[in-house]
């Protein structure tokens, strides 16, 4: 049996798993559930567990432990581990949080329309740090936490895609 | 003399261009879309009769430019061009090329579009026609102080709109003289850049008013109605995003005291075509007028279904130059609708804009469920315009089963590939003052100050973490398989098959 770690929001669930004689077979906290598992193609499946029907659609975050859980119209973050290692890590007293973004990316492509701080600058959170014109329309990205700001990686007038660096607090 | 229209361009993408083709192909017309670079294949022109391509992606470079499409009109015999709503639908100029051009211009005539599209201007003619307005100030250019002592004497908190305005554009509240000049700038450039044409006026900025809408259909014979209201009060940034018919607080003496003013303002107004009179309404009977939109509206649906009008149909009629063929005692609003916003962005982002390509899509049915989509499986969503992607329309026999049926087609609603509204629509459908039908434009910052709109309880986050450990657990099996695999032997194709098949990952696809 494989025994999983899963963290959603703040909650923690031990999962195990095992797949014998083309059925699974799955523990949740300890308690044996009935699963049922449908492949609908592509990343979606119909699960079943303990009669109760979920169509679900998971999309997994390249290599790292994070796997988004699309089901009855929410997006669910959830972070998966190897239980034996989450025990490991526990008790050498590492968090798998990951660390505070300190890299603003741009959410969206756009284009900047104006760049409100400079190298140096302090900042807390809620601060506005830039403005980024997308479908018409100007969003203010905010600081999210107190910093400083680091550099700066554009300038009003760029064209900016979606998941590039815009500037860098420490 | 009346003018039957074979032709129809719609110089529209999306699903505002989809509706109509619909009318068009109910009315045996012949429709042409119109397509850009990256609307190539889209929904919209896969549903018209012709399709003509207009230019690059940017709007600006396609479906903004006037020469194109009046060429486009003229090249292949269309007797008529519906704008639908947003890029060219109030564009006044617009209006008059076509008439110049010999084009029937589905909407009002271009003098009626000037004078209600400029704010300023709309606001004289609603003074003139006896219609209650908001206390407010037109501000000279570029005159700070003057405009500062003009937001003393409105009283702040003021609302600072662009004249050319919409859709929230150029628009800002500000509570503090302090903060007057940043938002004045800011909303100056907005307006600038999304109308070119930056002027920008100051309201009284009311705190907790619903928005009302009246629907008005008026003839080309001097004949005008109306339909009802929308009641459009759940919104994020002033753009709309649930509208409802009728409206939970609009008794029958106050629907006729409003549309009354409504038809009044387009009668004043020689007003020609579909339109829609807005007013701020607050509780139990002060109504203040906002402003005239003249093109069909987003949310144009739910009236139909509370009437069993076509409205698309009824503004080609009228475009005809046929009589309406129902007077305001022939009307009468059955049931209740509510219109969903589907759209590509993230709410808890605040409602950030979000693109890719849809996985999957499925639309939900059954009884009382319409969806106006201008997307299918695969479709792409570009960045170039509009996040909205479709709308939800139900219809109940009263509110509460019309928010049950919406509560029920929601959760059919699937789509992957962009993040959506539909989980935010959900989570609306339980909130108890939307329930008791208690809204205001304040509704969405009083009740979910930190943006979250989640419907996650226990047995849900335990299915998740069920499923997610199985992506991984699958996954997993599915190395362990592909490296078991033994190297250098022949494989038949039925193994291969076979081998393929088992890999064909449930989480293969990133």
């Amino acid at each position: 049996m494989s025994r999983f770690l899963v963290r959603i929001e703040s909650e923690e669930y031990d999962i195990g798993l095992e797949y014998r004689s083309e059925k699974y077979y799955a523990t949740l906290n300890g308690r044996e559930v009935e699963v049922s598992f449908h492949r609908l193609g592509e990343s979606r499946a119909l699960l079943l567990i303990d009669g109760a029907s979920y169509e679900i659609d998971v999309r997994a975050n390249g290599f790292d432990n994070r796997k988004a859980v699309f089901m009855k119209g929410m997006e669910i973050p959830t972070e998966v581990e190897d239980y034996n290692l989450a025990q490991l890590r526990k008790r050498a007293g590492i968090t798998s949080e990951a660390s505070v973004e300190k890299v603003v990316k741009a959410s969206m492509p756009g284009m900047v329309v104006e760049v409100r701080v400079k190298p140096g600058d302090a900042v807390t959170a809620g601060d506005p740090l830039l403005v980024i014109e997308a479908m018409k329309m100007e969003n203010v990205i905010k600081a999210t936490s107190n910093g400083a700001v680091k550099d700066v990686s554009v300038a009003a007038g760029n064209s900016v895609d979606k998941g590039d660096k815009l500037l860098e607090l420490e | 003399m009346t003018q039957k229209i074979t032709k129809i361009l719609v110089a529209n993408r999306g699903e505002i261009a989809v509706r109509i083709m619909r009318a068009c192909r109910d009315m045996d017309i012949r429709s042409v879309a119109v397509f850009s670079d990256c609307d190539a294949g889209a929904y919209h022109v896969r549903m018209a009769d012709e399709a003509y391509h207009i230019g690059p992606s940017p709007s600006t470079e396609s479906y903004l430019v006037q020469d194109k499409l009046i060429e486009v009109a003229k090249k292949i015999g269309a007797d008529a061009i519906h704008p639908g709503y947003g890029f060219l639908a109030e564009n006044a100029t617009f209006a008059k090329r076509c008439v110049d051009e010999g084009i029937i211009f589905i909407g009002p005539k271009a003098e009626t579009i000037t004078t209600l599209g400029d704010k300023l201007q709309a606001r004289k003619a609603a003074l003139e026609s006896g219609l209650p307005v908001v206390p407010g100030e037109q501000l000279d250019d570029d005159n700070l102080n003057d405009a500062l002592e003009k937001a003393h004497t409105v009283g702040f908190p003021v609302l600072i709109k662009a004249a050319a305005g919409g859709g929230g554009k150029g628009m800002r509240v500000v509570y503090s003289p302090d903060d007057f000049e940043e938002a004045l700038r800011s909303a100056g450039n907005e307006a600038g850049s999304a109308f070119g044409d930056s002027r920008v006026f100051i309201e009284k900025y009311l705190e907790r008013p619903r928005h009302i809408e009246f629907q008005i259909l008026c003839d080309q014979h001097g004949n005008a109605v109306h339909l009802g209201e929308r009641e459009c009060s759940i919104q994020r940034r002033h753009q709309k995003l649930i509208e409802e018919s009728p409206s939970p607080v609009i008794t029958e003496a106050m629907r006729k005291k409003m549309g009354a003013a409504a038809v009044n303002i387009a009668q004043k107004t020689g007003y020609v075509g579909a339109g829609t009179v807005e007013f701020m309404f607050v509780e139990p009977d002060q109504f203040y007028f906002l402003e005239v939109n003249t093109r069909l509206q987003v949310e144009h649906p739910v009236t139909e279904m509370v009437t069993g009008l076509d409205l698309v149909k009824e503004q080609i009629a009228i475009a005809e130059g046929v009589e309406l063929s129902f007077g305001q005692d022939d009307l009468s609003i059955v049931g209740h609708a509510i219109e969903y916003r589907i759209c590509a962005e993230n709410p808890e982002e605040n409602f950030m804009p979000s693109t890719g390509v849809l996985k999957n899509y499925r639309l939900p049915a059954g009884p009382g469920v319409r969806v106006d989509s201008g997307v299918v499986i695969f479709s792409e969503v570009p960045i170039y315009y509009d996040p909205l992607i479709a709308k939800l329309i139900v219809w109940g026999k009263d509110r509460n089963e019309a928010i049950s049926r919406g509560r029920r087609a929601l959760e059919e609603y699937r789509v992957s590939g962009v993040d959506t509204t539909i989980g935010f629509h959900r989570v609306l459908m339980d909130n108890e003052t939307f329930i008791r039908g208690d809204l205001s434009t304040k509704f969405l910052e009083e009740e979910y100050p930190e943006h979250r709109y989640s419907r996650l309880n226990n047995t849900y986050r335990e299915a998740a973490a069920i499923a997610a450990a199985l992506h991984s657990f699958t996954t997993q099996r599915k190395i362990r398989l592909a490296s078991s695999a033994p190297k250098n032997q022949q494989t038949s194709a039925w193994q291969a098959r076979h081998r393929r098949d088992n890999l064909r990952s449930f989480g293969g696809d990133r």
